[in-house]
């Protein structure tokens, strides 16, 4: 019980469900403009964490630096996808519905070849470095530098994103897009470069949150799957397409899983993650937050 | 009979046919896309590893299939409300929900993998599954034929204007989703003898889903020959590449799944010229 309250639990909840956050941010900005359902997300956390991890190896660069890298790396790969596969499926006129279907079956098909391509270049073997692994203390509380690292950056971009929605005018596009698709090119938002922005932007907060995730813990070519998972848990709890309420899921679902394991075993973490998914998806699917009626 | 090779190259194909046909019978019918189509398997070989040695071979790959019926039945009443991509989504997550499960309970019994001695001959086998094959796509045959399976085309176009039209939608996908379980229970159980051995992570493999969708996407899902074609194409190119290739193999299957949804959604079943049909 004593382990329960101390503050240990709650920095390692925290840590974990700011990346959550993060993670699921991108997930929740590229359905909401475009309703296309990125199932090869947590790859792109994996490609970001690798990005990281050859910068420091190989150039040395700080993984904070190398975070740069990774977005930029995720942002080029999102435009060519968006022109390569997605650009005819969005102006295919089809019911929604479809368009949802379809956009699952090729991120599907993304996600494997991604995977599988990065297994061939890399071995599947896990690779892992060492940086800023000095322990610090508060109270009864033990954190490495590394987590307080990727905690402070998740925090600020989550931050900055729900900033720049809010106050920017391209970002205010986003969200007009996200609310109404029709009636934001009717007041003259240009459709086409707003949903690309958003992918990048999507894309590229993915890959950030991989190159923090890789500072503290190993990673491999199949490293993004439970990231995806964790991502869709995280945007139907907060609503889809609702970018604040899933900032806040994302907490939860760290709270929820620090707390659920270590009230349990480990042995139960997937049983918990995968059981809260399906018990939202049948019985609340328009998420713990409210926000429309999507699904049935 | 040919050389243990080809029994296994055989088994592998028929399995296949066995599990798309059975697939499509929900997924093409009803456009309710399931992702998660090895659970049923995984509980087919389950059965069977439990009732090996208990019960005679004739016995354990009815029950298999029940079993796997009965279950898809009793999840199916919630998860056939949730549609389009969730349900896509949440039949993956109740499959890997099941592995997990299955792994701790595996625990408890403290048994982390179970070897199956005595299991029966390979031929055996072959021929059960052939016959598995072949009661699977008599039953995609017939389905498609029937007043049934009008009433889940019907429901695939749109779900209110057939319930207006008196099609009882939620007894008719209740009872495709049930049905399209059968064969993947027996299946499993037939797969599981012939592995002699039963590891939960390994049996409910995820590949296992989504090698079916894609066969059905490439071979095509809108009559029997779809997931003929389907089936044989990639088990062909698995033989070729599997064991020497298996990263290249998943990437090919990616790739052919991405030009098959983008540029022939009808998949090779569809290329092919259609026959006249006889009004």
């Amino acid at each position: 019980m004593d382990a329960l309250l101390s503050g240990q639990l709650l920095v390692a909840a925290l840590v974990t469900g700011a990346l959550y956050a993060l993670t699921a941010l991108g997930l929740n900005l590229v359905y909401g403009t475009m309703r296309l359902l990125n199932v090869a997300h947590g790859d792109l956390v994996m490609i970001g964490a690798y990005v990281a991890f050859w910068a420091f190896t190989l150039l040395a660069l700080s993984p904070l630096l190398g975070l740069v890298a990774a977005a930029a790396l995720a942002a080029l790969f999102g435009l060519a996808l968006y022109h390569g596969l997605f650009r005819r499926l969005l102006a295919g006129g089809k019911a929604a519905q479809r368009l949802e279907a379809n956009s699952l079956l090729l991120f599907f098909g993304v996600s494997v070849i991604v995977q599988n391509l990065m297994a061939l270049q890399f071995t599947a073997t896990p690779r892992g470095y060492q940086y800023l692994d000095t322990v610090y203390r508060w109270g009864n509380a033990a954190i490495t530098g590394n987590r307080v690292a990727a905690f402070a950056v998740a925090v600020i971009l989550c931050g900055g994103v729900l900033a720049f929605l809010r106050f920017h005018v391209t970002g205010l596009a986003i969200k007009a897009l996200i609310q109404r698709r029709d009636a934001a090119a009717i007041v003259g938002v240009n459709v086409e470069r707003v949903q690309q922005l958003a992918l990048c932007l999507g894309f590229a907060s993915a890959a950030v949150a991989g190159a923090l995730v890789s500072m503290t813990e190993q990673i491999s070519p199949f490293m993004g799957f439970p990231f995806t998972i964790a991502a869709f848990v995280v945007i139907i709890l907060g609503g889809l397409g609702n970018i604040t309420g899933g900032i806040a899921a994302g907490l939860l679902l760290g709270v929820l899983e620090t707390y659920g394991v270590a009230l349990t075993s480990s042995a139960y973490r997937s049983i918990l993650v995968y059981g809260v998914f399906v018990l939202i998806l049948l019985l609340r699917p328009q998420g713990l937050l409210g926000g429309r009626r999507i699904v049935r | 009979m040919a050389g243990d090779y080809h029994v296994g190259v055989g088994l592998s194909l028929l399995m296949y046919v066995a599990l798309t046909q059975s697939w499509t019978v929900l997924s093409g019918m009803t456009g309710y896309v399931s992702l998660g189509h090895v659970v049923f398997y995984g509980l087919g070989a389950y059965v069977a590893v439990l009732l090996w040695g208990e019960a005679p071979l004739a016995a354990i790959v009815p029950l298999a299939a029940l079993a796997a019926f009965a279950f898809a039945a009793l999840i199916g009443l919630p998860a056939l409300r949730v549609r389009g991509p969730y349900f896509v989504i949440l039949t993956f997550g109740l499959a890997e929900l099941a592995k997990y499960v299955v792994i701790v309970v595996e625990g408890w019994l403290g048994k982390f993998s179970r070897v199956i001695f005595g299991a029966p001959d390979i031929e055996t086998l072959y021929y059960i599954m052939f016959g598995l094959a072949a009661a699977a796509t008599l039953m995609t045959f017939l389905v498609r034929r029937s007043r049934f399976g009008r009433g889940l085309l019907a429901l695939r176009e749109n779900e209110e204007a057939a319930e207006t039209v008196g099609v009882p939608t939620v007894r008719f996908k209740l009872l495709a989703y049930a049905l399209s379980a059968l064969v993947p229970g027996a299946v499993g159980s037939v797969m599981v003898l012939r592995q002699t051995y039963f590891e939960p992570a390994q049996i409910f493999d995820p590949v296992v889903s989504f090698t079916i969708v894609t066969m059905a996407v490439v071979g095509g899902s809108e009559d029997m020959k779809g997931p003929l074609l389907g089936a044989a194409g990639f088990v062909l190119l698995s033989e070729l590449l599997w064991a020497n290739a298996p990263q290249l193999y998943m990437v090919l299957l990616g790739l052919l799944l991405i030009v098959f949804v983008l540029f022939a959604p009808q998949g090779l079943s569809g290329l092919l010229p259609a026959r006249r049909k006889t009004p």
